[in-house]
C-alpha cells in the first residue's frame, strides 16, 4: 500500500479536506478563548475579530462569586468529585468485573452482570430521575457521597476490565491455585500487576468523563454548594440577561484543564475508549 | 468432601469482591428502574405518597394519546436517522482518509482535532455553539454575511434549530465513531487486499468486497451506539433551545423531564419506559442484523 505512487492532485484535495474540516473543528475553542478576553460590547460590535484587543484577566475576578459560590469553589467540587468517583470507580468495578469473569456461573453473578447491562441502556438523563428519589430515601440527597456514588460505575470501565480479564490464561491461575496461593493472594500477587495498565487506562477514560458530568449533580445538589464547573457554567449560561464574557470565560476553565490531561495522554485515552467501545 | 469446601470457600472471597459492585448497580439502576416502572403505574398526586393508588395502564394510555408526545416522539425518530447517517457516513469518510497512503504526515493532528470535542464536557461545547448561532454575538453568521451568504437562522427559527442542534452534536460525538472505524481498519488483513489486487480487482472491487466485509463489526457497534445515543438526546436541548422554538426540538427526553418538573410524575415515567423500550428494542435488531452471516 505504501510503496503505491500517490496521486498528486488527489493528495492536495484530501490535505485541504482533512485541514479545513479540522479547523472548523477547532474554531469554537479558539472563539471561546479569545471570547473570554473581550468585553461583551466588543464582541458584539465585531464577533470574528481572531485576537482580543488587550490582554487581560480581570474577568476571571470578575466572575468570582457565580450564583452566590466562590469560583474556588466550583473548581475544588470538581477537582474533588471527579477525582473520588474516579478512585471508588476503578476500584469496585476492577473488583465486580473480576469477579463476573472469574466465576460467570456463581449464583446470582450473571443476574448482577445483566442488571448492569440493563442500566446502561436505560436512557441516562430518565434514570437520574428515580436516582433522585433513591437519593431521598437514602438520605444522600445534596451530599458528596451520593454524587460520588452514582458516578463511580460506567459502562466503558466495566467493558474494558471484563475484556482484560477474560484475556487472563486460565493456566496462571491454576497454577497459583496449585500453590496453594489463596484468592486474595492471587488477585494482589497476580492478577493485579499484570492489570496495571489497564487500570491507568480506566482511570484516565472515568477522570475524562466524570469531569464533564452535568445532570445528576444538578439533580442530587440540594443548593450550588456542591455544583462542579459544568453545572454552574449551565446555571449561569441559563441566567437572563446573562454575562456572555464570564460565560466564555467559564467555559474556558471547565474545558483547559481536561484538554490538557487529555493531550498529555491521548494516545492511551484514545486507544482505551476504542477498545472499551467494541467490546461494548 | 474437602475439595468442595475449598471451592465453596473460593466462592465466598468472589461475592465479596463483586460486593460493592452489585450494591451500586442494585442502589443507582435497577432500583430506580424498578422505581420508574412502578411509578408509571400510579397517579401522578400519588406517586410519592407510602401508599399510591394504581391506575394500571391509565398513564401510558394518556402519553399515547397525547399529541404533543406523538410529535415528539416522531422528531426524536427522525432526529435520531438523520445524526446517526450524519455522523457515521463523516466518521467513516474521515476515518477512511486517515488511514490511507494520501495523509501520511500531520494525521495524528486530524485526528486529534476531530476527538478532541469528544473529551471536551457537553455543556461547554454546547454553550460555545449556542453563541456561534447567536445573531448578534455569533461567529457563524459573521462569517457568512462576510461572505456575501444568506444568514442562517440557527436556533432561533423553527426551519433550522433541528439542524443546528445536529452540527453541534456531530461536533461533539463523530469523533469517538472514527476512532471506532479507525481502531477497525488498523486491524484488517492487508494480504487480503493485496491477493485481490494481484487478481485484477479494481480499487472499488477491492473497497466493496474485502475491505469493507472486514468492517462490519465497527459498523454494528457504531450503529448500535448511535442509535442509542441520539435517542436519548438530551444535554444539547438543554443548553441550546429548551425544546424550542416552536417544540421543534422538544425530543422525547426533555419532554419527559418537564413534565417531571411539573410533577406529573406518572407520565413522565411512562414515557421513559416507551423511550427505553423503543431503545433496547431498536438496538438488539440491529446487533441482530449485524451479526447476521453475509450472504444470508
Amino acid at each position: 500500500m505504501n510503496d503505491r505512487a500517490v496521486n498528486r492532485p488527489l493528495q492536495a484535495a484530501a490535505y485541504a479536506f482533512a485541514i479545513l474540516t479540522s479547523l472548523l473543528f477547532l474554531y469554537p475553542y479558539w472563539w471561546m478563548i479569545v471570547s473570554a478576553f473581550r468585553p461583551t460590547r466588543a464582541i458584539m460590535s465585531a464577533p470574528l475579530r481572531p485576537w482580543p484587543e488587550t490582554l487581560s484577566f480581570s474577568i476571571f475576578t470578575e466572575i468570582g462569586r457565580i450564583g452566590g459560590v466562590h469560583l474556588a469553589t466550583y473548581v475544588t467540587n470538581s477537582l474533588v468529585i471527579t477525582t473520588l468517583s474516579t478512585l471508588l470507580g476503578v476500584i469496585v468495578t476492577a473488583l465486580g468485573a473480576y469477579a463476573l469473569t472469574r466465576r460467570p456461573k456463581a449464583p446470582g453473578f450473571a443476574l448482577i452482570r445483566y442488571g448492569f447491562l440493563v442500566t446502561i441502556m436505560y436512557p441516562y438523563m430518565l434514570l437520574v430521575i428515580p436516582v433522585y428519589l433513591v437519593m431521598f430515601r437514602l438520605g444522600l440527597l445534596g451530599s458528596y457521597a451520593g454524587i460520588i456514588l452514582f458516578l463511580a460505575l460506567g459502562p466503558l470501565q466495566f467493558f474494558l476490565f471484563e475484556q482484560f480479564f477474560r484475556k487472563i490464561p486460565p493456566e496462571v491461575i491454576e497454577a497459583a491455585i496449585i500453590d496453594g496461593a489463596s484468592e486474595w493472594r492471587i488477585l494482589t500477587r497476580v492478577v493485579l500487576p499484570m492489570a496495571a495498565p489497564i487500570t491507568a487506562t480506566v482511570a484516565l477514560i472515568t477522570f475524562l468523563l466524570n469531569w464533564s458530568q452535568w445532570f445528576p449533580i444538578m439533580v442530587i445538589s440540594r443548593s450550588p454548594d456542591t455544583y462542579t464547573l459544568p453545572v454552574a457554567l449551565l446555571s449561569m449560561n441559563s441566567e437572563l440577561g446573562s454575562n456572555f464574557q464570564g460565560i466564555m470565560a467559564l467555559a474556558v476553565l471547565t474545558t483547559l484543564p481536561i484538554t490538557v490531561l487529555f493531550l498529555l495522554a491521548q494516545k492511551r485515552a484514545m486507544e482505551g475508549m476504542a477498545a472499551g467501545a467494541v467490546k461494548g | 468432601m474437602n475439595a468442595f469446601f475449598a471451592s465453596l470457600a473460593r466462592d465466598r472471597v468472589f461475592y465479596l469482591f463483586v460486593a460493592p459492585f452489585a450494591a451500586l448497580t442494585i442502589l443507582f439502576g435497577v432500583w430506580p428502574i424498578l422505581l420508574s416502572i412502578q411509578v408509571s403505574f400510579t397517579a401522578s398526586a400519588t406517586a410519592l405518597r407510602p401508599n399510591p393508588s394504581y391506575v394500571g395502564l391509565a398513564n401510558y394510555a394518556a402519553v399515547l394519546a397525547d399529541p404533543l408526545f406523538l410529535a415528539s416522539l416522531w422528531r426524536t425518530l427522525l432526529y435520531t436517522v438523520l445524526s446517526v447517517v450524519a455522523n457515521l457516513a463523516f466518521a467513516f469518510g474521515f476515518a477512511v482518509l486517515l488511514d490511507s497512503a494520501l495523509l501520511r504526515r500531520g494525521a495524528l493532528f486530524f485526528r486529534l482535532a476531530i476527538f478532541l470535542p469528544v473529551i471536551t464536557p457537553d455543556v461547554a461545547g454546547y454553550v460555545v455553539w449556542r453563541w456561534l448561532y447567536d445573531r448578534s454575538f455569533g461567529a457563524i453568521n459573521a462569517a457568512l454575511k462576510m461572505l456575501g451568504l444568506p444568514a442562517f437562522g440557527g436556533l432561533s427559527s423553527a426551519d433550522t434549530a433541528m439542524l443546528s442542534l445536529l452540527i453541534a452534536e456531530l461536533w461533539h460525538h463523530a469523533g469517538f465513531y472514527m476512532i471506532i472505524f479507525l481502531a477497525n481498519l488498523a486491524i484488517r488483513d492487508r494480504a487480503l487486499e493485496e491477493a485481490a489486487q494481484i487478481d485484477g480487482a479494481t480499487a472499488w472491487q477491492r473497497w466493496r468486497y474485502v475491505i469493507l466485509p472486514q468492517l462490519r463489526p465497527a459498523l454494528v457497534i457504531n450503529t448500535v451506539y448511535a442509535l442509542i445515543q441520539f435517542l436519548k438526546t438530551f444535554t444539547v436541548v438543554v443548553v441550546m433551545t429548551k425544546g424550542g422554538p416552536n417544540d421543534q426540538t422538544n425530543f422525547v427526553s426533555y419532554y419527559a423531564y418537564q413534565l417531571f418538573d411539573q410533577a406529573r410524575y406518572g407520565e413522565a415515567t411512562a414515557m421513559a419506559t416507551i423511550l427505553f423500550a423503543i431503545v433496547i428494542g431498536l438496538s438488539l435488531t440491529a446487533y441482530r442484523i449485524g451479526d447476521r452471516e453475509p450472504g444470508q
